[in-house]
């Protein structure tokens, strides 16, 4: 039983990265109807921006995690303002291309600026050593990333539904015409939700690093479970991302423990299903 | 007339580009050798190096009159570690850009699917990293594909070695696998079992774990297996996966249970390990329980010749070279002998040349095994140590060193050592 | 110029002149194993294979509207279950058949539960089934040999019902198999695809609701046209099975998935010889760039960025709305000066 828990545990600290992915991911179709593939390549950038700052230029852990969003922040901006704008409304099939293509550019952009060289820095002194839960050690860094995730996703919560930027989002989500039509300069909030959405993916990624080695493949790797999540969220929701990343989170964790051999079988199962019995996922509205 | 005259001239234009022509009558002016291996991805450091123990090589013998005058051009692939790629761009290099010898290839599924057509290509290939022992024993043996060799340690060195190792110490009682979920994983950890516990019938295994491509988090398998409290694990997942398991391991704190002996990283001496490891072992994380062996360590022997190879591959690349890099460079000089020997660039000839040479590799002596294009030479196992006045990386230190014999299974009937 | 712009133009107006082409064409790839060596022969093998895996695409996109990010898993049915059979030590057509046969029985029932969505969610669905193939060919390592796939498959000899036994071990020999057998695939895609299902096909892509309100099932049309695309993809893998000799499950991977998408798009999605078009361009852009470059990735997504925001109508959609009046425009303004 302790086992359970423990892997559970487990489980729910790998579910926050995808959390994370898949909420920039749901934000980005929610708001602009974009369906991003390559949208782990920015968790990719986060990660790689962070490490550069921290073991290279030296810088502390929370500057690094600064730094990951402010470069993830500017890639999103050129991706959206240059490119994604101009494919708002083509059918879909040219979205999942062009976002597709960057994965290649992005991958083989990373490979050329910081080599082949693995990528793992040092844990950050804060967060070394394990906690003992239900007997067994605990990886303290694991249980920071619990409630770092639990409170990006306070944060976003308080953004959406109490300032006067979550309101606008909010509105043009449901209403696109009328809150055009009340002045609400919606290309300029599209880039911000972007924007907004590529930083929610580059702390993934900043705070995967001392646990998740980064190569220049992750920005392709990390997009699928992604996908799963938001799908069994149901896109455009947060909510349904978050307790989408939970289930896939948990499930995978104890799959690896009790049937290793079809755990990728299932998570596709479990998507599979959810489009077929109720494909707005579990949270999504009809868009 | 046009239109005739067009078309001869478009036909003429293709035969000229597509047909290249080798004549192994006698050698051309260009020697062309053709690599691959995989330069992207996770694992991407493994074709880097095999590139630039490639270009050293090739620049030595080009610098030094060739290969009986004729110089030598190289070029590489990107093998993506992908079968079908393989064997594209093996096509491609042979057929198209005519290349005379093929080298390279890292993963063991890879070698097997490449295997096959090396007689359709009628050239050699000399594998420098793919390790499934199915490929020499069962391909090239049994089978008969006898275009293929192997310049580099095949799974021995991750299954029987570490087993020969441990054997003597008798503290190691409960074993664990942690595998890669593909052949090269399941046969390491197979040859490891069986032959250890041919010696040391107490041994019992008290857990299993795979981990396929790609895979990012090890927490539930190391979970799994440190619920069984094992003395030692052997773990095969390798290059960038292999080092987020050992940070993931060290996290879990499992190097700090006292029950837990020995943590043995079939390729753990690798370079991109270990420069990514000098941190968490600088810092004592891994308390001398992280064994590990290569294909190839920069630090043993003790030779001039290898310290050499060592101090050139440094000074022209900037950092220390790995087993595909080494391995590689050996496979050219192996390549350039044959056809010295030889005197020509027939297959069948070269095939023959090779059967049985000793190479000079940088770390001593290979002997090519007749019976089924095996390489046999000696690796030792040691545990990762950092000393800064050695290296500014960490490295395998207190090394353990069983001669190739003594390990290495043997045709025909391949018997457990 | 007139001459070029004449023959254009009939290219484009005159039916017969198309076929005039069209039998050029063939005669052309007819007489290549000739003058050419065994490589631009292995690679005009795999953009024929590359073009049916683009035409099960484009069937579903071009004609029903719908996207499949999953196509890939029907080419790895075809491809395994092929593969399995040549294995078992059979000839070469009960291998192709029935990899063929498997990949359109995976399909039908697959259909059931993908034609119920459109746009967005059929692609998602389309993507969880890919990959739920993908990991079954990886993970049931008994049968299909895991990650290492299925190695050393035979490139067995043509074996017509004993009458006469071609042995198709040399490429020469192979490649008159896959090109007769793709010509003739797609000449009956052709076929249906002028036919009133295919008009039905273009119906449903246009407005679902008109052809529904005429009284045809939308949904049954729907699960036809993504059985045959299957029957296409696996067509397309059955055949790829002799030539590599192996094959692994990165071919069901969504990424494989990718490649006819791409052709297709390239080629153009509205007209017929998209597929081909698109797949000779992409196969020979991807096999000349990997090359020249080690930086393959970053070439190719380049070159598709700029098709994606410049190009939608693809090759063929270009060469219609810009080439052909540019040159017609040219040819107005020499007739006006002499």
């Amino acid at each position: 039983m302790s086992n359970f828990i423990f892997q559970a545990l487990n489980g729910l600290s790998s579910a926050m990265f995808l959390w994370l992915v898949a909420a920039g991911l749901t934000v980005a179709f929610g708001v602009c109807g974009i369906l991003n593939v390559a949208h782990g390549s920015l968790y990719m950038m986060g990660a790689y921006f962070a490490f550069t700052s921290f073991q290279i230029l030296g810088l502390n852990f929370w500057l690094s995690l600064v730094f990951a969003l402010i470069g993830a922040g500017i890639i999103g901006f050129l991706m959206e303002r240059f490119f994604l704008r101009r494919i708002y409304d083509q059918p879909i099939e040219f979205q999942l291309i062009l976002t597709f293509a960057f994965i290649l550019v992005f991958d083989n952009l990373t490979k050329m600026i910081w080599g082949t060289m693995l990528i793992i820095p040092t844990m950050p002194s804060l967060f070394q050593g394990t906690i003992p839960i239900v007997g067994r050690p605990f990886p303290i860094y694991n249980l920071f990333i619990i409630f770092a995730g639990i409170a990006v996703g306070l944060i976003i919560w308080v953004i959406l539904k109490k300032t006067w930027w979550g309101m606008k989002l909010r509105a043009a989500v449901s209403q696109r015409e009328m809150a055009n039509a009340i002045g609400i300069n919606i290309p300029t909030l599209f880039t911000a939700a972007f924007v907004f959405a590529a930083l929610l993916a580059a702390i993934g990624g900043a705070l995967s690093t001392p646990i998740r080695v980064c190569d220049s493949g992750v920005g392709g790797a990390v997009i699928i479970p992604a996908f799963v999540v938001t799908v069994i969220g149901g896109l455009g929701s947060l909510k349904g991302a978050f307790v989408g990343a939970l289930i896939i989170g948990v499930i995978s964790a104890l799959c690896t423990l009790y049937i290793p051999f079809i755990e990728l079988f299932i998570l596709y199962l479990i998507m599979a299903v959810v489009l077929i019995i109720r494909p707005q996922g579990l949270f999504g509205g009809e868009r | 007339m046009k239109k005739v005259t067009g078309i001869l001239g478009i036909a003429l234009f293709l035969i000229f580009i597509v047909t290249p022509a080798v004549n192994a009558a006698e050698l051309p002016k260009v020697i062309k050798i053709g690599g691959q291996g995989v330069t992207s991805g996770s694992k991407a450091d493994y074709g880097h190096q095999m590139i630039m123990g490639a270009q050293m090589a090739v620049e030595e013998i080009n610098n030094s009159g060739g290969i009986l005058g004729s110089k030598v051009e190289m070029k590489f692939m990107d093998s993506e570690l992908k079968a079908a790629v393989a064997t594209k761009n093996a096509r491609y290099l042979v057929k198209d850009w005519g290349a005379h010898f093929l080298f390279g290839i890292d993963s063991s599924g890879v070698s097997m699917a490449m295997a096959p057509i090396m007689p359709e290509l009628d050239r050699i290939l000399i594998i420098c990293h793919g390790a499934t022992h199915k490929l020499t024993e069962e391909a090239i043996f049994k089978k008969g594909l006898r275009n293929t060799f192997r310049i580099s340690v095949p799974t021995y060195q991750d299954g029987t070695l570490p087993a020969m190792i441990f054997k003597d110490r008798p503290e190691i009682k409960r074993i664990a696998s942690l595998a890669a979920a593909y052949s090269y994983g399941y046969s390491a950890w197979e040859m490891f079992e069986k032959t250890l516990k041919k010696y040391r019938p107490d041994v019992e295994v008290v857990g299993k774990a795979e981990a396929p491509f790609l895979h990012m988090d090890f927490t539930p398998q190391l979970n799994a297996l440190m619920a069984a409290k094992p003395d030692l694990i052997l773990a095969t997942p390798w290059g960038g996966e292999g080092l987020m398991m050992l940070r993931q391991a060290t996290l879990l704190g499992l190097f700090e249970q006292p029950w837990f002996k020995v943590w043995f990283q079939c390729m753990g001496g690798s370079i991109d390990m270990a420069e990514g490891l000098t941190p968490d072992v600088k810092s004592g994380k891994f308390h001398g329980k992280l064994w590990a062996t290569a294909r190839y360590l920069w630090n043993w022997p003790d030779t001039p010749r290898n310290k050499a190879f060592v101090a050139k591959f440094r000074e022209k690349f900037g950092r220390f070279p790995n087993y595909s890099a080494a391995n590689v460079h050996t496979a050219i000089y192996a390549f350039k002998k044959a056809v010295e020997q030889t005197k020509s660039l027939d297959t069948q000839k070269l095939i023959k040349a090779l059967e049985g040479m000793k190479v000079q590799a940088p770390d001593g002596e290979r002997w090519i095994r007749p019976e089924d294009h095996q390489a046999c030479y000696t690796v030792p196992g040691g545990n990762y140590v950092y000393d800064k006045s050695v290296c500014p990386n960490a490295f395998l230190g207190n090394l353990v060193v069983i001669p190739w014999e003594k390990y290495y299974r043997n045709p025909p009937d391949y018997k457990l050592p | 110029m007139t001459w070029l712009v004449n023959i254009l133009n009939l290219s484009i107006k005159s039916h017969r002149f198309k076929l005039v082409w069209l039998g050029a064409f063939i005669i052309l790839l007819f007489i290549l194993p000739l003058f050419s060596g065994d490589y631009l022969l292995y690679m005009v093998m795999q953009m024929a294979i590359l073009c049916l895996l683009s035409y099960s695409v484009n069937l579903l996109l071009g004609n029903t509207g719908l996207l499949s990010f999953g196509q890939a898993g029907f080419y790895a049915c075809g491809a395994y279950a092929c593969g399995k059979v040549l294995l078992a030590g059979t000839s070469l057509l009960p291998g192709i058949i029935i990899g063929v046969a498997v990949a359109a029985i995976v399909a039908i029932i697959l259909a059931f539960f993908c034609v119920r969505h459109t746009a967005i969610y059929f692609a998602m669905i389309t993507l969880a089934f890919g990959m739920m193939i993908f990991s079954l060919t990886q993970k049931w390592v008994d049968f299909t040999g895991g990650d290492d796939g299925l190695i050393g498959i035979p490139r067995a000899s043509l074996n017509f019902f004993y009458i006469f036994n071609i042995k198709m071990d040399t490429i020469p020999a192979y490649y008159y198999f896959v090109i007769v057998a793709t010509l003739i695939a797609i000449y009956i895609l052709y076929r249906i695809l002028n036919s009133p299902l295919g008009l039905i096909f273009q119906g449903i892509r246009d407005s679902e609701t008109r052809v529904s309100f005429v009284g045809i099932s939308v949904r049954k049309s729907r699960l036809i046209c993504f059985t045959i695309a299957g029957i296409y993809a696996g067509l397309g893998g059955a055949l790829l099975a002799p030539l590599e000799q192996t094959i692994t499950p990165s071919a069901s991977h969504w990424i494989a998935s990718t490649d006819p998408i791409i052709a297709t798009l390239l080629g153009g999605m509205y007209n017929f010889s998209g597929p081909i078009v698109g797949s000779v361009i992409y196969f020979l852009l991807k096999d000349i760039i990997v090359r020249l470059t080690m930086n393959w990735m970053l070439v190719l997504g380049i070159i598709i960025i700029i098709l994606v925001l410049t190009f939608r109508g693809g090759v063929m959609g270009a060469f219609r709305a810009y080439l052909l009046p540019w040159l017609k425009s040219r040819l107005g303004k020499e007739h006006k000066n002499g």
